[in-house]
């Protein structure tokens, strides 16, 4: 009993002792991320005291796969399409340039490496190249959102930045979908012919979209209640809608952030609950990203050939493909107005989807690297979190002595709700 | 209303549909009990709302939710499933036990002490009393008792009766919620309801280890039973501190993310009490309660959070609470349910007035207090339990008639309790 009780005093004091000491890197560096949740999660889980079983960490599914449909509906609902059309086109390809070069660079980096280093065959390296591609093209909106708010300066790459953040979120998804869809994984019923690659991933769709339609006829018109209690409720309706298309994702081996992703679009552009709906996914966004977290380090446990070499490699292919990416769309794709150099400084916070995408892979391919995939993002994620806001402020800076450049009113109004 | 039903009727189809894509496997969680445990909120989300405009009490709604669709009647969400999301249940208990005793105020305590500790005495006493005398005097229909020469026949009368003395904390606490009722009636009850918690408890263990002696199964002496209870319970205590201990330490250095940290602080107790063999509602009861009461940090934050949780928590553990009963099994005794049942109600209204006009309460508390100690739940199934598994020769045949009168109080307990609070116009949000 003694020495149960004794480790839960230990967890919660070692944790305290490193969120004061997190807490001192906020305050000199600016770091926004949650590197003592991964640590508290390493300390509770099966690896270090034992408090949180193999078994517990699995029983721990329902909240997981929520989480991980919660982020996906998030990013789903910053697409509205009536705020999308007022966009000027030059920003959707400066904002698409980004995010598929930094794919690009990304996944022919990976699958190099899976390929011809590793020695995996084509389809092995494809899944995991394209995995640990959309976790490089990530970028977390609401990190940018935050730093774009801070901004003293109001120059008219703003609005281009946040928009492809979510662009690249949205693009690194709808990959991760896909691999997932393509390279299926699992048995169906033996009466059943066995689905095609495309048929997956027209079933994953459909999955979505079907999900959005009755969603959109659960919640209805606006509640009645009063703001406290409309919120409880809606919490559960949401909830329970994220809860029925994430485990339908998860009962197909598909990928529940990319059903809710539908789901939230859908949501977004539909009802008259879509305000309740995206203000109740943001505001519920950092716990959410903080439960990934934890789990994410209950469930950790690296190699150390993994810590050694790929998980670095990874960082480093990341920092490369953001380079590319960022000259590709800021210094080519770009109209002279609006031309930036360093355009992926503002772009380094990876976030929760990050995580979730690396958690997401581990449940549907135990098979496959889990480990691996799950390590080098839990680094990356914590590394560029650290360096994140640092280099946003930078580039901030950069801008505000700029000038040469129009400046004012934003031209574009923000891509979320 | 309507066209959420038939949302959720589409869905179920859908489920049907998707069923083939995958192949049966094994796992730690099943794949579908995911998707099912979704249906299940959402339908216990319905369900709730139709109760509210009935002008019932929500968790009704989730209860009736639960049991159309558990094992029991339409067997959408099987018994694999109920157990694959055990853990989930484990979290709602442990959220309402912190909610709980922070709720605990002690200068409502201080302020009610003679009327609860009346209350507690009287209504406490007359039930058990009154189904003791019962039990024996109706034994030739008690499907448990059959057989059973005169010791073990009193013994275990007296364990039947031991059992439904306990009240229901978690409905209390989710009518409160609710309602937001705030009054000197919910405050009574919810004393009351948290005192009771522990002493009936004390009550239990020693009521189960006078039967278990006298069955002849596992004798152990007055100490053994009396090391055994006060570790249970003291154990409980302790780990309550030492929780509370890290939550006010938390509170005083850390202050964010508290939803996060609430649920770990849950998830971590509750996998100490499993394997050290104390109870989690108590132990996370008396955290919540130190930290509001005794530690120098405002625990405001941590009672906000929890309160914001509530309602999803609520609707989890009673969903799966009426999913988990068993009304078949219960049916063809349901004459002999409704007689326990009504036993009960009546000891408690002669109990609970006596006992609040003798500790000085309000007359609204001294009229409507025992509408709110009619309720059981959780607990009282958890007792059930622990009798049939370790009584299995009486403790089987006893569960079925417990739970069925189990049932019956937690549906028209809340109704009652509900009722009680409109009379006393303690209802704030109707």
């Amino acid at each position: 009993m003694q020495t149960t009780l004794a480790a839960l005093a230990v967890v919660a004091v070692g944790y305290i002792l490193a969120y004061l000491l997190f807490d001192r890197l906020r305050a000199r560096y600016g770091y926004v991320g949650g590197a003592e949740y991964v640590l508290i999660g390493c300390i509770l889980g099966p690896r270090v005291t034992g408090l949180l079983g193999a078994g517990q960490v699995q029983d721990l599914t329902p909240i997981v796969s929520l989480a991980l449909g919660w982020l996906g509906m998030e990013l789903g609902t910053y697409f509205r399409i009536p705020t999308l059309a007022l966009l000027p086109p030059v920003h959707l390809q400066i904002a698409f340039a980004e995010a598929v070069s930094t794919f690009g660079v990304a996944f022919g980096a990976m699958l190099a490496i899976f390929h011809f280093l590793a020695g995996h065959p084509w389809p092995d390296a494809a899944a995991q190249a394209v995995t640990l591609a959309a976790v490089a093209t990530l970028c977390s909106p609401a990190a940018v959102d935050a730093f774009v708010d801070r901004a003293k300066t109001r120059d008219r790459i703003l609005p281009v930045l946040r928009l492809t953040a979510r662009i690249d979120a949205l693009v690194a998804v709808i990959a991760f979908g896909l691999v997932l869809a393509v390279y299926h994984q699992g048995e169906v019923a033996p009466e059943v012919r066995p689905p095609t690659a495309t048929e997956w991933a027209v079933i994953n769709v459909a999955v979505g979209v079907a999900s959005g339609i009755l969603f959109h006829l659960f919640l209805g018109p606006v509640s009645h209640l009063d703001e406290v209690e409309g919120n409880s409720r809606l919490f559960v309706a949401l909830a329970g809608a994220i809860v029925v298309a994430s485990g339908a994702s998860y009962y197909l081996n598909l990928s529940p952030i990319y059903t809710n992703l539908v789901l939230g679009f859908i949501l977004a552009n539909s009802g008259a609950a879509h305000r309740d709906v995206t203000r109740m996914l943001h505001a519920t966004e950092r716990p959410v990203y903080l439960a990934l977290l934890l789990f994410a380090g209950a469930a950790w446990s690296p190699g150390t050939a993994e810590l050694l070499f790929v998980a670095p490699a990874f960082v480093l292919v990341r920092l490369a493909a953001r380079w590319v990416g960022g000259r590709v769309a800021g210094e080519y794709v770009a109209p002279p107005a609006l031309r930036t150099g360093g355009f992926a400084r503002g772009l380094l916070s990876q976030g929760g989807l990050a995580v979730a995408i690396a958690l997401n892979y581990s449940q549907v391919r135990p098979d496959l690297n889990p480990r691996l995939i799950l390590t080098a993002t839990l680094l990356s994620v914590l590394l560029f979190e650290m360096v994140a806001n640092g280099e946003a402020a930078a580039f901030l800076a950069m801008l505000s002595g700029k000038t040469d450049r129009p400046t004012g009113e934003l031209e574009s109004p923000e891509p979320a709700s | 209303m309507i066209r959420r039903v038939v949302v959720l009727a589409l869905l179920v189809g859908g489920a049907l549909l998707l069923e083939p894509l995958r192949a049966p496997t094994e796992g730690v969680i099943a794949p579908r009990s995911l998707f099912l445990f979704g249906i299940l909120l959402l339908t216990a989300d319905t369900f709730g709302a139709v109760a509210h405009d009935l002008r019932l009490p929500r968790l009704l709604g989730y209860l009736v939710a639960g049991l159309a669709l558990g094992p029991s009647l339409s067997r959408i969400v099987p018994a694999g499933v109920l157990e694959d999301l055990s853990m989930m249940k484990r979290l709602a208990v442990g959220l309402i036990g912190l909610l709980a005793g922070a709720e605990l105020r002690l200068a409502d305590l201080k302020a009610r002490h003679r009327t609860i500790l009346y209350i507690l005495l009287l209504q406490g006493s007359a039930v058990l009393l009154s189904l003791w005398g019962f039990t024996l005097l109706s034994r030739q229909w008690m499907p448990f008792l059959g057989g059973l020469s005169a010791g073990p026949l009193v013994f275990v009368a007296l364990l039947f009766a031991a059992t439904l003395t306990v009240n229901s904390p978690m409905v209390t606490l989710a009518l409160l919620t609710e309602t937001k009722a705030r009054g000197p009636l919910a405050k009574t009850t919810l004393g009351v309801v948290l005192v009771a918690d522990v002493a009936v408890i004390l009550l239990f263990t020693a009521a189960f280890s006078l039967a278990q002696a006298s069955l002849g199964g596992a004798t152990a002496g007055a100490g053994v039973i009396l090391w055994r209870l006060l570790r249970e319970v003291l154990g409980s205590i302790l780990a309550g501190a030492l929780v509370g201990g890290v939550l006010s330490l938390y509170l005083r250095f850390v202050k964010r993310e508290l939803v996060v940290f609430a649920v770990v602080v849950v998830f971590a107790t509750a996998a100490a009490a499993q394997a050290l063999g104390f109870e989690l509602l108590l132990s996370l009861l008396v955290a919540g309660f130190l930290v509001e009461n005794v530690a120098p940090v405002r625990a405001e934050p941590l009672v906000e959070t929890l309160h914001q949780t509530a309602v999803p928590v609520f609707v989890i553990f009673f969903a799966m609470a009426g999913a988990e009963l068993h009304v078949q099994e219960f049916a063809a005794v349901w004459p002999l349910v409704l007689a326990v049942a009504l036993v009960r109600i009546a000891a408690i209204f002669f109990g609970a007035r006596a006992g609040a006009r003798l500790g000085g309460a309000e007359p609204a508390v001294a009229r409507d207090a025992w509408m709110g100690l009619v309720s059981q739940a959780g607990v009282a199934l958890g007792l059930a339990t622990i009798v049939a598994d370790r009584l299995p020769v009486v403790g089987l045949a006893m569960q079925t008639l417990t739970v069925g009168v189990i049932a019956f109080n937690e549906s028209v307990g809340s109704i009652l309790f509900r009722r009680g609070l409109d009379r006393a116009g303690e209802i704030v949000v109707r």
